[in-house]
């Protein structure tokens, strides 16, 4: 049953791909223009996803002729979604990091982190200020990249 | 021989010996954590390097590499999950000897293969490279076209698993290189009207992304720690090892050649390498029955073979710029980043670069033995090294290393984009190393073919008109046919079998 859902999804970006290249410029002095590629990737998408799916069907009437029809655990959500937290952190980093600045949101990152797996808090804590403040200095001290300060800013 | 005293003068002096001696620590420290792979130590090794000079910054990858891959056999043997998918050939192995107290035993004889392996496969390095590059300074675009394309069908039909899969997979990779400016035109391609876009996707986030995030969250998503106080082994790590040897001499010479030619095929890296030296070795062993069951001898050949791997990929990295595996597809950005374009005038340049990172090499093997010997003896601090509390400072070398390559956070979105597709793809089975070749190929393939066809009129047939071009071209279509091929000989084999007893 994954393996059908991914078959049919690489069909659809298979499709939009094919599309939106389809619309890149064409110029008369080539042959073979901006869209050749990105054309013949998307078929390969619309050909392997296809591929993949028509090789899933028997298995999936099987699955849905039994008499239980039980088609199993396609995707366990609850751990999809805890394995979205690193993700949602990142999100969180982009947005809030030119006002906390990156040390803070650093810190903040790695508390949450650690404490969704039950460290303890005053582990978490120590390590979470002693790691951010590191890789903070490391990186904008030693290796000059200009990483937000933000409230730091404001401390001096 | 100046070249030489140049390279070397590059690579003896106090920065080097200290990059190759703290990268030698991180390696050994990223490959026995079990989750932490010797690609993502690279993958975050790169944005450090990015600021260090050219011979430092190959060191570092170098010795995270062969380290990394030595130290992955630690928890390997001692937990019975591989550091590294390398080792993962001969888990079942080590750990049935750590059982029956052989633990430390079984990681000396792994040292000793790992520097024989990574020794044998720089010798191969040294010596094939510049002969090879001489025959490429004759290759054009007709011949890269072929090289690349050989490469990318290589890494579906080498690949394990589904080639499905890994043909969708090098599809995600070629995708990621066509967006940007196109070459010919200069019509933007998939930029989304967002100008970090224009230069194209920068492939460090990438590889962070599907190396490291992506690690990430497979941690995350499962409730497993995977740590238990194991009881270390008190014996000797080298007292056994010229028993074995005497007796294994050959499993290491197999496993070595065996490695060297697996990893310098692209997409095939020191993991594959790994299982089929591993399975070769079974195959013509006297003692069949007992792999599996607690061997040493299993041990000897996959041990020799990873290492080597991790060298041999470095062949065709050097020469044509087709990366072996995907740690080459890293290095070939940083190579180009340091100005050290890969490709046959590497070899030419009179710098002394080139016979610095020969050097590096050595260096890299044989410091493996002292610090592969502590690290055996420490095993306890690797194994026992919390991942509740690693991951999270992960995540945050992560989204640091990338914003550093542009200090952009147009990279960071890249990298939490393809981290998490990454993911999926992951769960679902896909292999990622055809992405990362595709990925890193997929310009030079596009490119090559665009300034052939420019330079024959757009006639297709200029692709055979060279001896090397056609030779190649028709590799690639042998290689292409080689399902039907095998099925046709499969199919011809069996109604003859049928014949056979009806005749009698």
């Amino acid at each position: 049953m994954r393996d059908f859902l991914m078959g049919l999804a690489f069909m659809v970006l298979g499709a939009v791909v094919f599309s939106v290249a389809s619309q890149f410029p064409k110029l008369a002095s080539l042959q073979y223009g901006p869209s050749l590629f990105p054309s013949l990737i998307g078929g390969g998408f619309l050909i392997g996803g296809l591929v993949l799916s028509a090789t899933q069907l028997p298995a999936l009437r099987r699955q849905l002729a039994g008499s239980n029809a039980n088609t199993g655990k396609v995707f366990d959500f609850r751990s999809i979604l805890v394995s979205l937290v690193p993700c949602a952190l990142i999100v969180f980093y982009i947005y809030a990091s030119e006002f906390l600045g990156a040390a803070l949101c650093l810190g903040i990152i790695m508390l949450v982190l650690m404490l969704i797996r039950k460290t303890s808090l005053i582990l978490a804590l120590s390590v979470s200020i002693i790691a951010s403040l590191t890789i903070y200095f490391l990186f904008s001290r030693y290796l000059l990249i200009p990483l937000p300060e933000g409230l730091l800013n404001f401390w001096g | 021989m100046d070249a030489l005293l140049l390279g070397a003068q590059l690579v003896f002096n106090l920065e080097t010996m200290l990059v190759i001696l703290a990268a030698a620590i991180f390696g050994v420290f990223v490959g026995a954590v079990p989750g932490l792979t010797a690609t993502m130590a690279v993958a975050l090794l790169v944005p450090i390097t990015f600021y260090m000079d050219p011979t430092p910054a190959i060191a570092a990858i170098v010795t995270t590499s062969a380290m990394a891959i030595f130290a992955g056999d630690i928890p390997a043997t001692y937990l019975n999950i591989p550091g590294t998918p390398a080792s993962a050939a001969y888990v079942g192995d080590s750990n049935l000897l750590a059982h029956k107290g052989r633990a430390r035993e079984t990681l000396g004889m792994n040292l000793i293969c790992s520097v024989f392996g990574g020794l044998f496969g720089t010798l191969i390095l040294v010596f094939v490279s510049p002969s090879l590059a001489e025959v490429a300074l004759q290759f054009s675009s007709y011949e890269y076209f072929w090289l690349a394309l050989l490469g990318l069908s290589c890494a579906i039909f080498i690949s394990i698993g589904s080639r499905i899969k890994a043909f969708l997979s090098l599809m995600v990779g070629l995708l990621l290189s066509t967006v940007g400016l196109d070459m010919m035109s200069g019509a933007p391609r998939f930029t989304f009207g967002i100008p970090d876009l224009m230069a194209g996707v920068n492939f460090i986030p990438v590889m962070i992304g599907m190396f490291a995030l992506n690690e990430l969250m497979l941690f995350y998503g499962s409730s497993n720690e995977g740590r238990e106080l194991p009881s270390l082994s008190k014996d000797s790590v080298f007292k056994q090892a010229p028993r074995h040897i005497k007796a294994y001499w050959p499993n290491m010479l197999r496993g070595s050649s065996i490695g060297t030619l697996i990893g310098a095929l692209p997409g095939a890296g020191a993991d594959i390498a790994a299982w089929i030296a591993y399975a070769v070795g079974k195959s013509r062993s006297k003692e069949k029955q007992a792999y599996g069951t607690g061997h040493i001898e299993g041990i000897v050949d996959a041990s020799s073979a990873n290492n080597s791997g991790i060298s041999g990929a470095w062949v065709p990295a050097l020469v044509f710029g087709i990366p072996g595996d995907s740690i080459t597809a890293i290095v070939i950005g940083v190579l180009y980043m340091k100005g050290m374009n890969p490709g046959p005038t590497i070899f030419m340049d009179g710098s002394g670069l080139i016979y610095a990172l020969f050097i590096v090499f050595f260096i890299a093997n044989l410091m493996m033995l002292p610090i592969g010997y502590a690290a055996i003896k420490s095993a306890k601090v690797f194994i026992l090294t919390p991942r509740k509390i690693l991951m999270p400072i992960i995540l945050c070398f992560c989204i640091v290393g990338a914003f550093s390559i542009n200090n952009s956070i147009t990279d960071v979105w890249i990298m939490l984009i393809i981290g998490a597709v990454g993911s999926l793809l992951v769960r679902c089975d896909f292999p990622m190393a055809p992405a990362i070749l595709g990925l890193v190929l997929g310009t030079t393939l596009e490119n090559s073919f665009m300034s052939s066809m420019l330079k024959s009129n757009g006639d297709l047939l200029s692709f055979f008109s060279r001896p090397i071009s056609a030779g190649l071209g028709a590799l690639v279509i042998l290689l292409w046919c080689s399902p039907l091929l095998t099925m046709a000989y499969k199919k011809f084999k069996n109604s003859r079998a049928e014949k056979a007893p009806r005749i009698s």
